[in-house]
């Protein structure tokens, strides 16, 4: 179909504007009774990618309507579908999402330089997509040279968000605030990349106004500070600004006063002694933040430090205290002042004190991720937190929906009763930090503990599991979880039916994640239609083998069946697996160690 | 940064006739001479896991009084979570304890690794005698001629930048400073 674009895409016509009674669909009444652009102005309303999708099937004319209209679009799996049939068909794209590597990548699991390049996209987006505005990318490998071309290419660019990319350098963020003029949004998180200094920040010119967004927490390098300053004061529209550890408090104060109507503050360092007077004037400061509803940073906080926090807190929806190493008491008395605390993140160190304090004070609690402080495996000074915690926040906390718990042990009995206090869960992903430790109290298998959860959470959309596990966890998985889409599995099961069980059953399954368990062959292709309906699936470390991989690769062409070779390797065993469905055929830019079959 | 034969002899055993790699230990180009480890009929994890980490007797007793069908060793990559929340200035505000730099330690062919205070070591003299309690193996220099065996090994590093480099050819200090985590390799597949 050609098409060329005019300089303002919105008002493009497409080659048939007027419905005549040929363009009808001869099988169906489902005929437009109004002109396409009456439809198109309609679906452009629409933002749910479930919503469009289903659009897009019911006619040619409704998936046309769609197509043009789109202004958005999620890319979960950059392997997924190439930028050429994407930018075939959605021309009017402004705002990309891009995921690339399996999760599993954020725990070394996938060697570097495995993939998920941007650059090809890049360069296509650039001839075909000229307004993009919009771009959020996460786990795909970035260079400077991409972000150089990304700013030089898109004058509309107003958003970039790197999450858990790696490939860049500062450099390559100076070329960014350098030259995109009309940014709003710039978010670098948790990205593994070489940071070699501040001079990026430096680089927004002195009549920039328009950022809203500034998220630098995870990059090390002093910025300078006068620059920052500036910065902030001259961008009135200020939402979030999160700084890195360098920050001193005194730096803080002064940022807070230029300004207070943030609604996300990551703070920098908060370790220095403060003069009375500091500490009148810092809470005065956070006073004044009537509009704050994200606080995070908190890197290296003393108790000295916490009730500055205080007036700032009554407005606070989201507290992430995952830099912290907070002790319970000093939890508890932050949490006082925090009563509309809707998600929490905390370090285990607040113990399970530490958690009866949220179940006390935070009725309103919905989200909760405790994170270990510590290695497990090496730490003895730190206890964690346990099944007790868990419990007192379940009690306090009803609406809770969302919880990612690392502890030292756990019990069935208590998940039984926390999902009976919470039956609402729709992410469950609990970590027994010690793999395959039973339920402590009775010696049992965790399987009764999880059979509660899908049991009880009709809503369960993500569970990930951990303990001591056998076949009957996943013939309850399997059975219960009908809406199901993530589940991630590691050192458990006992036999190939524990997948085959998941794989039957979980008909809203989208990805499955398993290390270390003892699935093979029969259950690798126990199912293999599946696949197709499932974004993706990773194994590693489990028992399936080369022959078994060919095997599922010959029954089933659209799927992208590959192995990751490790140094070692004696070819027989298929240790990293990694199977998903793709319009795009199989990878051309794979390396050397990744076989597809 | 060489490294004689009479400092390993005494540490452990070498046997001069069955080791043909006994002969490089006394050259003096880099760094590691062949090392018999003394655990080479057995691999016994908890027992080394007693001698080789320093933990304090009542958490070691809480580890065996869990009832557990495996002893507690570290799988690769666990538990799930990102190294940036495990960064380095968090382990700092943690650490009651003397400075350390734990890293882990992979043999080929061995799925479970160990860790590995490399601040505890005072060159790659005591890092080659450490990792010998820790595994049956035999380390290699790499000067030596390439023993294409599955018996000799050489440890290898990889470094900041993510490359897999061979221990021994910069001085311990910026060794220390760029080390992010080790791997005996098999000598005949480098």
């Amino acid at each position: 179909m050609d098409f060329s674009l005019p300089t303002e895409p919105m008002n493009h016509k497409r080659k048939n504007p007027d419905p005549s009674p040929d363009s009808d669909e001869s099988t169906t009444q489902l005929s437009s009774p109004f002109p396409d652009e009456v439809l198109e102005r309609v679906l452009s309303l629409l933002n749910s990618r479930k919503d469009r999708n289903s659009v897009s099937l019911v006619c040619k004319d409704w998936y046309d309507a769609e197509r043009w209209s789109r202004t958005h679009v999620f890319i979960g799996n950059c392997y997924s579908v190439s930028p050429e049939i994407l930018t075939r068909r959605f021309p009017n794209i402004r705002s990309v999402t891009l995921k690339g590597k399996p999760r599993f990548s954020d725990f070394d699991l996938v060697p570097p330089k495995w993939g998920a390049y941007v650059h090809s996209w890049l360069l296509v987006f650039a001839t075909k997509y000229h307004f993009l505005e919009e771009l959020r990318l996460k786990r795909m490998t970035v260079s400077d040279e991409n972000l150089k071309l990304l700013a030089l290419s898109f004058p509309n660019f107003k958003a970039l968000s790197l999450l858990s990319c790696d490939g860049f350098s500062t450099d390559g963020l100076a070329s960014i605030t350098t030259h995109c003029k009309n940014l709003t949004e710039l978010d670098i998180q948790e990205n593994d990349i070489d940071d070699k200094s501040g001079k990026w920040l430096s680089c927004f010119p002195e009549n920039f106004m328009s950022l809203e967004v500034l998220n630098f927490a995870n990059l090390n390098s002093d910025v300078n500070f006068e620059a920052l300053e500036r910065l902030v004061s001259r961008c009135k529209s200020l939402k979030v600004l999160k700084v890195n550890e360098n920050m001193t408090l005194e730096q803080l104060h002064r940022l807070l006063v230029l300004a207070p109507h943030l609604r996300e503050l990551g703070t920098g360092s908060l370790l220095q002694e403060l003069t009375p007077r500091q500490h009148s004037e810092l809470k005065s400061a956070f006073n004044n933040c009537k509009n704050l509803n994200m606080l995070s940073g908190f890197y290296e906080v003393t108790s000295i430090f916490l009730p500055v926090l205080y007036p700032a807190c009554t407005s606070l929806t989201f507290l992430n205290l995952s830099y912290a190493a907070l002790r319970s008491d000093e939890l508890s008395n932050l949490l006082v002042h925090c009563p509309l605390l809707q998600r929490l993140w905390v370090l285990d160190s607040v113990e399970d004190e530490g958690l009866e304090a949220v179940g006390s004070n935070c009725p309103l609690l919905e989200e909760l991720r405790v994170f270990p402080a510590s290695d497990p495996f090496e730490d003895e000074i730190l206890h964690g937190v346990t099944e007790a915690g868990f419990l007192a926040v379940s009690y306090g906390c009803k609406k809770l929906h969302y919880v990612l718990y690392f502890c030292r042990q756990m019990t069935n009995a208590a998940v039984a009763t926390i999902v009976q206090n919470c039956p609402d869960f729709t992410h469950f992903r609990l970590c027994i930090m010690n793999p395959r430790q039973p339920d402590y109290q009775t010696n049992e298998p965790m399987d009764e503990a999880f059979g509660a959860v899908v049991k009880t959470c009709t809503k369960l959309r993500r569970l990930a599991v951990s303990g001591l596990l056998t076949d009957l966890t996943f013939e309850y998985i399997g059975k219960y979880a009908n809406n199901l889409e993530t589940l991630s599995v590691a050192f458990a099961g006992s036999s190939d039916r524990g997948m085959e069980c998941v794989l039957k059953g979980c008909p809203k399954l989208r990805k499955l994640e398993i290390r270390d368990c003892p699935f093979g062959n029969a259950a690798l292709l126990s199912s293999f239609r599946k696949y197709e309906s499932m974004r993706s699936l990773w194994m590693s470390g489990c028992k399936v083998t080369m022959d078994g991989c060919r095997l599922l690769a010959q029954e089933m062409p659209r799927l992208n069946v590959e192995v990751i070779r490790e140094c070692g390797n004696d070819g027989f065993q298929a240790d990293k697996l990694y199977v998903y469905r793709s319009v795009a055929g199989p990878r051309k830019d794979a390396p050397s160690f990744v076989l597809t079959l | 940064m060489g490294i004689t034969s009479e400092q390993h002899s005494s540490a452990s055993s070498i046997d001069s006739s069955s080791d043909p790699s006994a002969a490089a230990a006394t050259s003096s180009s880099s760094f590691c001479a062949p090392i018999q480890s003394n655990n080479s009929a057995r691999f016994d994890l908890s027992t080394d896991l007693r001698l080789g980490l320093s933990i304090s007797s009542s958490y070691y007793n809480d580890l065996f009084t869990t009832p557990t069908t495996t002893t507690r060793e570290q799988p690769l990559s666990w538990p799930p979570i990102r190294s940036i929340l495990r960064s380095a200035h968090l382990e700092k505000a943690l650490d009651h304890k003397h400075a350390s730099l734990f890293i882990k330690i992979y043999m080929e062919g061995i799925p479970i690794g160990r860790k590995l205070n490399l601040f505890a070591q005072d060159g790659y003299d005591s890092l080659i005698t450490t990792i010998a309690h820790m595994f049956p193996t035999t380390i290699l220099c790499p000067g030596a001629d390439r023993v294409h065996s599955d018996k000799y090994h050489v440890l290898t590093y990889e470094d900041k930048e993510g490359d897999w480099m061979m221990v021994g050819d910069v001085p311990w200090e910026m060794f220390l400073n760029n080390v992010k985590r080790l791997k005996i390799t098999r000598a005949d597949r480098c």
